[in-house]
């Protein structure tokens, strides 16, 4: 087999490799900025440059030429060698940074020509914490610069697009976000401009950077230059928790990062998964934080007269919820899950009104004809459509939907904003007592008798089932007024060292929302009505549907830890694509 | 200028066709056909760069980043006779600055201006590998003025004003000449 010497140590491949990718997957470290894995190699800020070079071979006997002490001869590059374009051949000896003083020197020496017009503006810039320049300034760059004289100014604050403003000066022109718009989103958007040292991205003149996927070029800049116009001076990257969850503004189910401080999410990332969406995700999905945050339904509410909603307590709304569902036979009983909600909450809503003899409980798909583009846009506008098929309830169209609803004298609605998306008209519910499980305010839930605030996808762990059948999960990233992060054991706590200080990243108890996981709303409920159900938490809901319905089988959420997600199959459902 | 569509002739479009055919890729023809839009307006405004882009079928971002690399692009609109004065070391030694700020004086304007007549604009510019036969100034992307003087820029901006462009000379190093005369003899 092939071989390559890094470092002095001996490493066998197979196929084709780069050296720096060949060095990161061996876990150790080359500095680079404009590599980026999903995309092409320019190779142009020159800072993963080490020393290669060929043990010498002779042609006729294939033997490895020693020299006078028996080691083999190394006949190196002569010059130093790019990694990231660097391909592995069989007997290539690598030295980086570790072991090379030249290679260390030349890194060095890199970075102080990068930084001759950079600003050093880390206190003020956004991307400090989590900056690939600073970082790496910090671990293999120079001291301090020997250029004193005056630096190159460039433009500041262009606000490039709707969601994108660019800072040129801070621009090592690495190209990544150009060849983001080439490669990626293939919207061509981006390009360098001017020459030299005067040099920065750009849109072309009278147009503006409104791809849809424009917030990607923010995550791979590995400076400051492109900044989020909607996060930029919000927060820093240390103040705040990341935990990984799932997005819920399509179909596709992209794998973000929630980052939270104080119980407000801040902004959302992407996570790379490559089976799903790579390292990339839409900007609109970047957006959903606000719905985690804002116009949430804190305390259960209840219409007393007329349309007038007022807050009531948690006991109030138990005992009118049990009223009503005694004061009615199951028959009466609507239920209306989502393909907003859950696996475990759609299970869980259906599994209970049916013990009390409700019929299957009902959803309608929230689907935009035309609306998806082929990537990592869907037509499908809910997480969990294809949950809800594999649940086996029933897929609902809008006018059979309206028509159960008119026949039902109690309608419960799972988290799904069915006025708002124009399912039904608010005036459709008026002759139905309805009650909603809702996460925000929606139209929905303002036209409901009774209201029940349940946590969202940020609150909770729970799984959700993609357009192509694989079921990812989410862990609680903020609390809920009932729950406690040192409790709670899956959440990200900070740092501990911090806990309780003022440098920890919950430093107010405020935003905390007034809501239950639907689960446990249930069993307060079950309590009420002497029904025999019980759940601890989603976690063993999801071990029931798993050992109750084929599709789940073997799925757990250690398993979805594992391997980021599981594929689901699909054979037996209806599954439009889009 | 934007109200009007810019479009390129048949003509023009069959030029732009016999490029294209020398390259592998539309993309390798965008210098070339960025000039004859440069020749045809006397400028590559946005406009006539989203005309290159269209004719090319190209993002008008990679138009208008190759078109900002190269200086000999203009990005607005300049005089008839853009005179280019070097000001790079070996000009500067001979008196670049010289000629320039006569320029600026005859002309009324600084570099980086164009008179109001549109007739000139002069830019400083580094080096144009005239060294040789410094001070010098290029005119329009096009021929050399060397060896200048006082009055040979005087005589210039004259004959330029009647619409007289310098001819081409080939030059010689002055410490070459006699060595070529005595061979050519």
């Amino acid at each position: 087999m092939p071989e390559v010497f890094i470092d002095n140590e001996r490493y066998e491949f197979e196929g084709d490799h780069m050296a720096l990718q060949f060095i990161l997957d061996q876990g150790m470290e080359v500095p680079f900025f404009c590599y980026h894995p999903s995309m092409s190699i320019p190779a142009n800020c020159r800072q993963c440059m080490v020393k290669a070079g060929q043990y010498i071979k002779d042609d006729e006997t294939g033997e490895y030429e020693l020299d006078e002490n028996g080691e083999r001869k190394i006949r190196w590059f002569p010059k130093m060698q790019t990694s990231c374009a660097l391909k592995l051949q069989d007997g290539m000896v690598i030295q980086t940074q570790e072991t090379s003083e030249e290679a260390e020197r030349a890194q060095k020496d890199t970075l102080e020509l990068l930084l001759i017009n950079h600003p050093l503006d880390c206190p003020i810039c956004d991307q400090a914490g989590e900056c690939p320049l600073q970082i790496q300034t910090y671990k293999y760059g120079p001291e301090g610069s020997r250029f004193e004289v005056k630096k190159v100014h460039k433009p500041k604050r262009v606000e490039l697009g709707p969601r994108v403003t660019l800072d040129a000066e801070r621009c090592i022109n690495c190209t990544r976000c150009v060849r983001f718009t080439e490669e990626i989103s293939e919207t061509n958007q981006l390009t360098i401009v001017s020459r030299g040292d005067k040099n920065y991205p750009m849109t072309a003149p009278n147009q503006e950077f409104d791809d849809p996927y424009s917030m990607n070029t923010v995550d791979i800049c590995p400076v400051g230059a492109l900044t989020s116009t909607d996060f930029r001076f919000k927060a820093r990257v240390w103040e705040m928790n990341q935990t990984p969850s799932i997005d819920i503004t399509n179909g596709k189910g992209c794998n973000i990062d929630l980052w939270t401080r104080d119980n407000q999410v801040l902004r959302i990332t992407p996570r790379q998964n490559k089976a799903v969406n790579d390292y990339w995700m839409p900007d609109e999905g970047r957006s959903a934080y606000e719905l985690f945050n804002e116009n949430r339904a804190s305390r259960p509410s209840i219409k007393l007269d007329g349309s007038n909603q007022s807050n009531t307590s948690w006991n109030n709304a138990i005992e009118t919820f049990a009223e009503t569902i005694e004061a009615h036979s199951g028959d009466d009983v609507l239920v209306i899950g989502s393909p907003h909600a859950s696996v475990e909450e759609n299970y869980a809503l259906n599994k209970f009104f049916n013990l009390l003899g409700a019929s299957n409980a009902r959803f309608t798909p929230h689907i935009i004809d035309g609306y998806g583009d082929g990537f990592l846009i869907t037509d499908d506008q809910a997480p969990n459509t294809n949950g809800c098929r594999l649940l086996n309830l029933n897929e609902t169209d809008h006018k059979d939907l309206a028509t159960a609803i008119s026949k039902a004298k109690v309608c419960i609605i799972l988290s799904d904003n069915l006025v708002g998306r124009k399912v039904v008209a608010a005036s459709d519910l008026g002759n139905t007592y309805t009650i909603s499980f809702a996460t925000n305010m929606t139209e929905t839930a303002k036209a409901s008798d009774l209201v029940i605030p349940i946590t969202c996808v940020a609150e909770h762990a729970a799984s959700y089932v993609n357009i192509d059948g694989r079921i990812q999960r989410s862990f609680p990233a903020k609390e809920t007024k009932y729950t406690n992060r040192r409790l709670n054991l899956e959440m990200s706590e900070g740092r501990l060292d911090r806990y309780g200080t003022n440098f920890d990243n919950w430093v107010s108890e405020e935003h905390k929302v007034d809501c239950l996981p639907l689960w446990d709303f249930l069993n307060k409920l079950a309590e009420r009505l002497g029904l025999d159900y019980h759940v601890n938490h989603s976690r063993t809901i999801l071990a029931e549907i798993s050992s109750a319905i084929p599709s789940f089988e073997n799925v757990t959420f250690e398993k979805m830890d594992e391997q980021q997600g599981i594929q689901l199959n699909l054979d037996n459902q209806k599954i439009k694509q889009k | 200028m934007a109200e009007q569509e810019l479009h390129f002739t048949d003509e023009e479009l069959n030029e732009i066709e016999k490029i294209k055919a020398k390259f592998p890729t539309a993309k390798a023809a965008t210098l070339r056909v960025l000039w004859v839009a440069q020749k045809k307006y006397g400028h590559v405004e946005p406009e006539v760069q989203a005309l290159v882009a269209k004719t090319l079928d190209l993002p008008e971002s990679h138009v208008h980043g190759v078109a900002s690399f190269y200086t000999q692009y203009y990005k607005e609109e300049m005089g008839k006779f853009v005179l280019d004065v070097c000001t790079c070391l070996s000009c500067q030694l001979c008196g670049g600055y010289d000629v320039l700020h006569q320029i600026e004086d005859r002309l009324g304007i600084k570099a980086g201006e164009t008179t109001d007549d549109g007739l000139f604009s002069v830019q400083e510019v580094e080096c144009l590998g005239a060294c040789g036969y410094a001070p010098m100034v290029q005119i329009t992307n096009g021929v050399y003025a060397n060896n200048l003087t006082e009055e040979k820029v005087d005589k210039l901006l004259e004959n330029l004003k009647n619409g007289k462009m310098p001819e081409f000379e080939s030059m010689v190093m002055r410490q070459n000449e006699k060595r070529i005369k005595a061979a050519t003899e």
